[in-house]
């Protein structure tokens, strides 16, 4: 029984990951419009970032941040040099961010080799905690309460401040807002770069988790995909319920259906979009 | 032609035959009825292993090609009737995920498909006429497939329901005010682009007499749609040339270097970003370039004329 | 027996009432003019009565028969056609493309694969009928997004007329247009065969009360009148909807 409870809160722990960075592709989405098939790579790219810095004496939460920043940076480069220029031209945006995705996964491979790796649990956070007789480990419990945390500055960002209330307003008028004196750009701009530095991000905390491998990055950015469609495009609200939910029918089903558990959660997806088309919490896209 | 050929010439020419299946099949979707699919290689990794796994128990090419049709069709539907409920952007998520469950599946049931390692075909193609496993007769067999395929195709444009497909594509809702069920027409195409994405992946089979999951991955998803923008969108035998271009160019890059990969996101990248339609369309352009200049100088005539009759 | 019959229709789109008990009836042959200022629900009503979206509650009734429930394709099939307030056409298609298609919506071989579309002779000769008739004969190889707004707008109705609908619904089907061309697209709806009943959504007072038997009055979703032109011109109500602050009546 305790087992079950260990592999419910790994469950949930995953979902948190996938949480994370299905919420950059659905803002991206929601707000932009924009397909972003280089999301997954950019979460291979954030973790390869950390382990480089890590194999050369670094500290976790310092290659965390530098992580973070360099798949940021990353994302602002992408989004000026390329991605502004196919705004609008769905077709177009598909093939671009997969060739970029392509070109990122393939430079991955090129750098860093083909073996998996793995990033080690950071010192403060390893180990496990006791309720009972049943220990769990302190990592996970860190990465649901991290999600958590994602969660709130989200709602915060989104009800409470100006810039919540700018992309509003710009993904519904933005010539109006253009017209305002508010810099569009620079908040598209803005808004890539946060979703690019939230796959980073979870990068990085998947790395103990989920380990280093290539193909990581298609398979991360299935998984988010089926997040996003089942929660609902532009809705972070129903990436959060659909990625826990993933995360725990995923975990379990491995246990009980091992070579079935993608199936499972695919066919999840199916049944969703049956009865909700738009997914849980989604609006009709234009 | 094949005489010309070494061996290594024809098998590469029976690949690119193939692919020109394959390539048509995602063109007809994309550029007929304006679906853009992710996991297009999902349907050809369907044919192929049914001919890897079931071509151990059955030996009539027929059936198994048979098989290879009507399953893949069959899955698109069911697929399609799901997928089509949602809007272009979750069509396009979902068939990229539709495209990794089958290669994840594929990787998953090792003792039914040998797994990552992939598995050997030991079914061989008999027509009734004797067993043809010379590069010669395959290359044959293929180019007369590639043959059909263009024509059925071909007929479906020029039909009715070619032509309302196409008018889905360009306004569905109009074509809902018009009159028409928009989604069986949707199904019927997708059902027919599924059924021949997984006749190409039945005929590899036979031909490369190795299977594996990677058939079905994204990469090889996003190869089959260069394919299709190579060539041109939005016509039937541009993708078939996409096909060859993109085969000619993969073996040769391949030859001198591993980041093959690599090469290709960044030709998607600048075909993109340098924006215009394919070669099929540049071909188109210059064709209009050439024979426009007769047209302008018919057309200055008639205004001529006509301002004549009007004074 | 009317042809066609709104009874109590209500649709709200979250807080937002669009139609309020809306009612109204078209009978065999009428032509039945829809007004009211923007914003009152006229094209949503047009969207409630070809399914387009689903009502809350009321019926609505097709020669006394239920079709709340049907597919809008359907609805094509029993004789319901209709246009759109913006040219809703096949922009890159040509002129005859555009006429082809509406054509075969209702033919038998609209499922057909095989024989290639170009010979069928029956459309060939209705294509070519319809572009006498309404002299776009030289505009038939052209783009439809290179025609003029007018003759786009004329090309809307005639696909519209192509499935020979027994009731016709026109969306401001003189929006956008100059005096001139108002007035031939008058001329068009008024010389339409009375086997054709028309239900038309107008701003334009002229084309309305040269057109209309019956008209009924829209404002916030709700009807405020039903009656003949004459009723409608000296209601007090009408009055002050148009002149105490509401859309401008152009006559």
């Amino acid at each position: 029984m305790s087992i079950f409870f260990v592999q419910l809160l790994t469950g949930i722990a995953y979902g948190m990951l996938y949480f994370m960075i299905a919420a950059g592709l659905t803002i991206i989405l929601g707000v932009m419009n924009v397909v972003n098939l280089a999301h997954g790579t950019l979460f291979m790219l954030g973790a390869y970032i950390a382990f480089s810095f890590i194999s050369n004496e670094l500290n976790f939460w310092l290659a965390l941040l530098l992580s973070v920043f360099c798949t940021a940076i990353c994302g602002v480069i992408l989004e000026k040099l390329l991605i502004k220029y196919v705004y609008g031209k769905e077709l177009e945006q598909v093939l671009l961010t997969f060739g970029i995705s392509f070109i990122l996964a393939d430079t991955v491979e090129w750098i860093w080799g083909t073996e998996m790796k793995t990033l080690p649990v950071p010192g403060l956070l390893d180990g496990s905690i006791s309720f009972g007789d049943t220990a769990f480990p302190i990592y996970r419990l860190f990465v649901v309460l991290f999600g958590c945390l994602l969660a709130l500055l989200l709602w915060y960002l989104e009800t409470r401040t100006r810039i919540g209330a700018i992309i509003r307003a710009g993904v519904d008028d933005r010539e109006m807002v253009g017209a305002l004196g508010i810099h569009v750009g620079f908040v598209f701009t803005g808004v890539f770069a946060f979703g690019a530095a939230l796959a980073g991000l979870s990068g990085v905390l998947g790395g103990p988790l989920i380990g280093m491998y290539t193909g990581m990055d298609s398979e991360i950015l299935v998984t988010s995909l089926i997040v996003v469609v089942i929660g609902g495009l532009g809705s972070w609200k129903g990436s959060l319920i659909g990625a826990v939910f993933i995360g725990i029918i995923e975990t379990l089903g491995k246990v009980w259906f091992p070579s079935l558990s993608m199936l499972i959660v695919f066919l999840l997806m199916m049944v969703v979009l049956i009865i909700r088309p738009n997914g849980l919490l989604g609006r009709e896209v234009a | 032609m094949p005489l010309m050929l070494s061996d290594f010439g024809m098998n590469l020419v029976t690949e690119i035959f193939i692919m020109a299946i394959f390539a048509m099949s995602l063109g007809l979707i994309m550029g007929y009825a304006g679906m853009v699919s992710l996991g297009h290689a999902g349907f050809f990794g369907i044919g192929a292993y049914l001919v890897a796994i079931l071509g151990q128990h059955i030996g009539n090419t027929y059936l198994l090609l048979f098989f290879s049709i009507v399953v893949s069709g069959i899955i698109a539907l069911i697929t399609g009737a799901v997928f089509f409920r949602t809007s272009k952007f979750y069509f396009l998520m979902i068939t990229l995920a539709f495209g990794q469950l089958v290669y994840a599946l594929f990787w998953q049931m090792k003792p039914l498909t040998g797994g990552a390692d992939g598995m050997s075909v030991s079914a061989i193609l008999n027509f009734g006429f004797g067993d043809l496993f010379s590069p010669l007769s395959i290359y044959y067999v293929m180019g007369v497939a590639f043959i059909i395929a263009y024509i059925l195709l071909r007929f479906f444009v020029e039909s009715p329901a070619g032509k309302i497909t196409k008018g889905i594509m360009e306004n569905e809702s109009r074509m809902q005010a018009l009159g028409f069920n928009v989604r069986i027409y949707k199904l019927m195409v997708y059902a027919l682009s599924g059924s021949m994405a997984g006749l190409s992946g039945a005929l590899y089979s036979y031909f490369n007499l190795y299977v594996s999951p990677d058939l079905s991955g994204w990469l090889f998803s996003g190869q089959v749609m260069m394919m299709v923008i190579i060539g041109g969108v939005g016509t039937l035998f541009g993708p078939a040339i996409g096909a060859g271009v993109f085969i000619f160019l993969q073996n040769f890059m391949s030859s001198y270097t591993e980041r093959w990969p690599m090469i290709m996101g960044m030709l998607l990248v600048i075909l993109v970003m340098a924006g215009k339609g394919g070669i099929i369309h540049w071909l188109q352009h210059i064709q209009k370039a050439v024979f426009s200049r007769k047209k302008i100088t018919q057309d200055t005539n008639n205004q001529l004329k006509e301002e004549e009759a009007a004074s | 027996m009317s042809l066609l019959r709104v009874e109590k229709i209500c649709k709200s789109f979250k807080t937002l009432r669009v139609l309020n008990n809306v009612s109204l009836e078209v009978q065999p042959g009428e032509r039945h003019v829809i007004i009211g200022p923007n914003g009152a629900g006229k094209t949503s009503l047009f969207n409630a009565i070809t399914n387009q979206f689903s009502i809350d509650s009321g019926k609505i009734f097709l020669e006394e028969r239920e079709i709340n429930k049907l597919s809008s394709h359907h609805l094509v099939r029993l004789g319901m056609s209709r246009t759109f307030q913006k040219n809703n056409l096949f922009g890159n298609l040509t002129t005859e493309e555009n006429i082809h298609l509406a054509l075969i919506a209702k033919k038998g071989y609209r499922f057909n694969v095989f024989s290639p579309l170009v010979k069928r002779s029956d459309i060939r000769q209705e294509t070519e009928e319809i572009l006498q008739q309404w002299n776009l004969t030289d505009r038939r190889q052209m783009k439809v997004k290179n025609l003029s707004y007018g003759e786009q707008r004329l090309l809307e109705v005639l696909l519209a007329l192509a499935s020979k609908p027994k009731i016709l619904l026109l969306d401001e089907p003189t929006s956008g247009m100059s005096p001139a061309e108002t007035q031939q697209t008058s001329e068009i709806i008024q010389k339409l065969p009375r086997s054709i009943s028309l239900l038309v959504i107008e701003h334009d007072m002229e084309v309305v009360f040269a057109i209309a038997d019956r008209i009924t009055v829209l404002h916030h979703g709700e009807v405020i009148l039903s009656g003949s032109p004459e009723e409608v011109r000296n209601n007090e109500m009408v009055k002050e909807i148009y002149f105490g602050g509401g859309a401008k009546l152009h006559a």
